[in-house]
This record gives C-alpha cells, sequence and structure tokens, in this order.
C-alpha cells in the first residue's frame, strides 16, 4: 500500500494577539496586576485536513489573508501546527519566501553554501555543486563577487537555483515565484516541469487559476482559514471564480 | 533535502532531541560559527582585530585607574596586567556569549520564519563563537604574560576545561534568555544590566582580599568566581583554586545546561508562531 506524501489532520493554528499590546515584562506585569491580560485569538487555519497523494499535483487558492501561506509553512515543517496533525513522507524542497538568510558581505559561492545548508544540505556538498549552481543561474561571473552588487533577478534567480537543486519528493511552491525575466521563466518552469515528471508530489498555491486547472489534479479552495471545496481543479476554481467575480485573472 | 519524514505529533524528548538537532545541523553551526567570526568586520578597516580590541580597552583604562591609585595586593603576587586581562578576557567571553546566544533566536527571525532549522541551532552557535573568539583572544594573554616574566605554565593545556565550562553555562543560559525574549523583548536589556552587576560582584579587577571577610560569602556564591579562579589557575597558575571551586564549576554549569535545555524543549513550540 502506498502512502500519501503528506497527511494533514484537523490542523489548526492560533495567532495570539494580544489586546493591550503586551510587548515587555513591566507592561505584561502592571497587565497582569490589573488583571487585564487578554489574548485575541486568531485562527489562520482552523480544522484543515486532506492528503496529498504522491505524485499528486495539488492546487490551493483563495483569497489573500485566507492561510495558504501558513498552510505551506506549516507543511514546510517551519510552523508547527497549534492542535491535529501532520504527516510528511519524502525530501521536501520547500519553495516559498526564497533567499531566506542571504548575507549582503557574503559571496555568491559563500551564500549558496550557507542556503543550501539552511535548507537542509552539507556544506561539502554544497561547495561542490557551487559551480553548477551558478552556471544554471547565470551567474557563473559573479560567484565570487559580494551579494550586495546583485540585483533583485540575479538574488532570485540564484535563490532558485539553490532551492531546486535537488531531487525533492515533495514540492511545496508559491507561485509569487515567478522571477526573472522572461528567458529566465522559461527555465525555471522548464525545471519544475522536469520535477514534476520525475514522480514528485507538488503542492502549489498561485492566483494564476488557469496554472491550477492546467497541473492540479486536485485543487482546494481556502477562505478564512477553512476549507470551502476540494476535489476537481475545474469544478474548485469555478466556484471560487463566482465568488470573487470574472474580474480576477 | 530537509526530512524525509516528518511527523508534527513526534513529541521532543528533552535534551535528547536538542542533541540530535544540533548534530544533525553540525554542518550549519560550522558555518555560522565561521561567518559570525569573518563576516562581522569584513568591511570595518581593522578586521577581526575588533575582537580582541573591545577587552584590551577595557584592561587599558581599569589598569590607569585601578593599577595606579588602589595598588591592590594580587594573590601570588601575580602581576596585576596579568591579573585584570585574565579577568577582562574571561568576562568579556561570559557576557558576549550570554547575549549573542540569547538574542539569537530572535535575530535569525528572518530565516527560521521562512525554512526549517531547529532554533537552538542558532543559540548554541553564538555561544560557540563567542568561545572560539574567546581562545583567539587568549593568546594576548600569553604574550603579556611571558613579556611579564611570568611565563607560562604547563597546565594552560587545560584551559579547554574552563573554557568549554564556560560555554555549557552560557549555551543554558542563552538558551533560557532566548525563549524568553522572544515574549517580551526587554528581557536583553534586563540581561545586559545583570551581566553587568554579576561581572562587579566577580573579582576581575579587584581581589577578594580587598572585601571585607565578612562578604566573601557573596561573591564565592556567584558561580562566576569559580569559574574565573580555575582559568587563572591554568592559565598562569597561583591563583589558588580550591577544589570546592572546580566542583561548584562543573556543577553549576551542567544544572544551567540542562535546565536551559529542558525550559527550551518545553516552549520551542510556541517560538517560530511568536516571531
Amino acid at each position: 500500500m502506498i502512502e500519501p506524501a503528506i497527511e494533514v489532520s484537523d490542523v489548526s493554528l492560533e495567532y495570539r494577539l494580544s489586546r493591550s499590546n503586551i510587548g515587555t515584562i513591566k507592561e505584561y506585569a502592571i497587565a497582569a496586576m490589573k488583571r487585564q491580560v487578554k489574548y485575541e485569538s486568531l485562527w489562520a487555519l482552523d480544522g484543515i485536513t486532506f492528503e496529498v497523494q504522491q505524485g499528486e499535483v495539488f492546487g490551493i487558492v483563495g483569497p489573500n489573508g485566507a492561510g495558504k501561506s501558513t498552510l505551506m509553512k506549516i507543511m514546510a515543517r517551519v510552523l508547527p501546527p497549534t492542535s491535529g496533525r501532520v504527516i510528511v513522507r519524502g525530501r521536501v524542497a520547500p519553495m516559498i519566501e526564497l533567499g531566506a538568510g542571504f548575507n549582503s558581505e557574503l559571496t555568491g559561492f559563500e551564500n549558496i553554501v550557507m542556503y543550501g545548508t539552511l535548507l537542509g544540505r552539507t556544506p561539502e556538498r554544497m561547495r561542490d555543486r557551487a559551480a553548477e549552481i551558478a552556471e544554471w543561474a547565470d551567474l557563473t561571473d559573479f560567484i565570487n563577487v559580494p551579494l550586495r552588487s546583485y540585483s533583485s533577478g540575479m538574488l532570485a534567480r540564484l535563490a532558485f537555483s539553490v532551492a531546486t537543486d535537488i531531487e525533492p519528493d515533495i514540492l511545496i511552491v508559491d507561485e509569487v515565484l515567478s522571477v526573472g525575466d522572461a528567458a529566465f521563466q522559461i527555465r525555471s518552469q522548464e525545471r519544475m516541469a522536469k520535477l514534476i515528471e520525475g514522480g514528485a508530489s507538488v503542492v502549489i498555491v498561485s492566483h494564476v487559476l488557469e496554472t491550477i486547472k492546467d497541473l492540479g489534479d486536485r485543487a482546494m479552495w481556502l477562505d478564512h482559514g477553512r476549507m470551502v471545496m476540494i476535489g476537481d481543479p475545474h469544478e474548485v476554481v469555478a466556484a471560487y471564480e463566482k465568488t470573487v467575480g470574472e474580474t480576477k485573472p | 533535502m530537509t526530512t524525509t519524514y516528518y511527523d508534527s505529533d513526534k513529541a521532543r524528548k528533552p535534551i535528547a532531541s536538542e542533541v540530535a538537532n544540533l548534530w544533525a545541523h553540525r554542518g550549519l553551526i560550522r558555518l555560522i560559527v565561521t561567518r559570525d567570526l569573518t563576516v562581522r568586520y569584513k568591511r570595518s578597516s581593522l578586521g577581526v582585530w575588533w575582537t580582541l580590541l573591545n577587552p584590551l580597552l577595557t584592561t587599558g583604562v581599569m589598569f590607569l585607574i585601578f593599577g595606579h591609585f588602589f595598588r591592590f595586593k594580587i594573590p601570588g603576587d601575580t602581576p596585576y596586567i596579568v591579573y585584570l586581562l585574565s579577568g577582562v578576557l574571561l568576562l568579556t567571553y561570559f557576557a558576549q556569549a550570554v547575549l549573542a546566544s540569547g538574542s539569537a533566536i530572535v535575530n535569525s527571525a528572518g530565516i527560521l520564519t521562512k525554512v526549517y532549522v531547529p532554533p537552538e541551532v542558532f543559540s548554541v552557535a553564538s555561544a560557540i563563537a563567542a568561545s572560539v573568539n574567546f581562545m583567539i583572544s587568549l593568546m594576548i594573554l600569553l604574550v603579556i604574560q611571558v613579556a611579564t616574566g611570568i611565563g607560562i605554565p604547563w597546565t594552560v593545556v587545560f584551559v579547554p576545561i574552563p573554557a568549554l565550562a564556560m560555554l555549557a553555562l552560557t549555551a543554558g543560559l542563552g538558551l533560557l534568555i532566548a525563549a524568553a525574549a522572544v515574549h517580551f523583548f526587554d528581557v536583553l536589556d534586563l540581561t545586559g544590566v545583570a551581566i553587568q552587576l554579576i561581572s562587579y560582584l566577580t573579582p576581575t579587577f579587584y581581589p577578594l582580599s580587598f572585601i571585607p571577610e565578612a562578604y566573601w560569602w557573596i561573591i564565592q556564591l556567584n558561580p562566576l568566581y569559580s569559574y574565573l579562579t580555575v582559568f587563572r589557575q591554568v592559565v598562569y597558575g597561583n591563583a589558588g583554586a580550591e577544589l570546592w571551586m572546580w566542583a561548584y564549576m562543573f556543577g553549576s554549569a551542567v544544572i544551567v545546561l540542562v535546565l536551559g535545555v529542558y525550559v527550551f524543549s518545553r516552549s520551542w513550540r510556541r517560538l517560530v508562531v511568536l516571531l
């Protein structure tokens, strides 16, 4: 029996916002004395349950603030759920908020090693791979230059190249990532397509609803931290589009 | 390749999980430590010499003031400059390690909210970086010991013992503070004040004999007194380290480290959400 790549069962995530803006011990002590330590709960996710099968492309749609990014971070292990359970089987390439830990004083090479290590690979492996990673991002000439002289497009290319330089079992992708110029976008999409063809499971968040319809095997519609609908991507996208009107692309 | 199997329900086992996490991320720790030593001063004209400048300037000023006006009688007739510098270096190590590891998690928020790395990795790596800084700054002390004629005793090979005990103590304190600092940001300011107070309660620039004997117990209760005396004993000798000081040093190191890891282990789940 093949187990699902991702199991999300009844997952909730609570952000606590203190009403009286308690940020220091002093403020806390005063508030505690006045018995005013009150927190406002914000449930970014509320009882989400779904599975992603191996090799499946799973799309997530929903308006801003629906909890899509939070859900991706929970699957990427960045945020532990407040309640519920997440099980992820396989190597994960989290393609969300790329370029974490980039240091502008360090060179391209040093940043490749650091970023790859933050993503869970070994520094030795990253040193071996650095030249090829830079080449793929078209940055070979800049590999020994500090990152502060990189343009934002160059930074994005470097981050993408490092993040995808593995053979992941699971890709967690934020579509906002479409980076670089037209030529690089085509190449990055080709690389993604290759990873998907290689049998990787994909969770993709996109505002380009066509992408979800074209690529997705299934889709989920998320709103205010709750699951509104799950199933066939065409049906989910159609239902979602109805609520937002036809104005959105 | 962040992970091959992740189950959010798998509870952390206090201490065992942290040790496993640190071991699994040893490559990252090594990178953070080297980066800390090289990058921090990359764009400054003095480079890594900044690491040495701070304790040297402090020592210089104190030497001018206390060396001239007070003329303390230092135990074992050790030259005052050696007594003073050894104290300043160890206390600088303590202060740097506690502050850096205490602020490491808050400072790494940009990374911790984007990729999965166990937060304790950043805290412990900062304490290790401070200990490497300390070992480098020791060179100056050894040079001055030679210059003043007291030389370098063979016991200097034991310097890593108090240095490692200090690493355990500061990593434990750092984890406690780091977890608290996520909830209340003024914890770090309070830590700075507390470090200053405990520094004055440690005989760095004055000998214990300068204080009325009735109050010695206060100083002796301060664990840093034991660390400092043991460190002085092995680095230049004749510091009067007693057996109870070694015991107090090891005991406090183990207790604080275990306590820090345990408290951290119970609070880590909420940390990243709060960042």
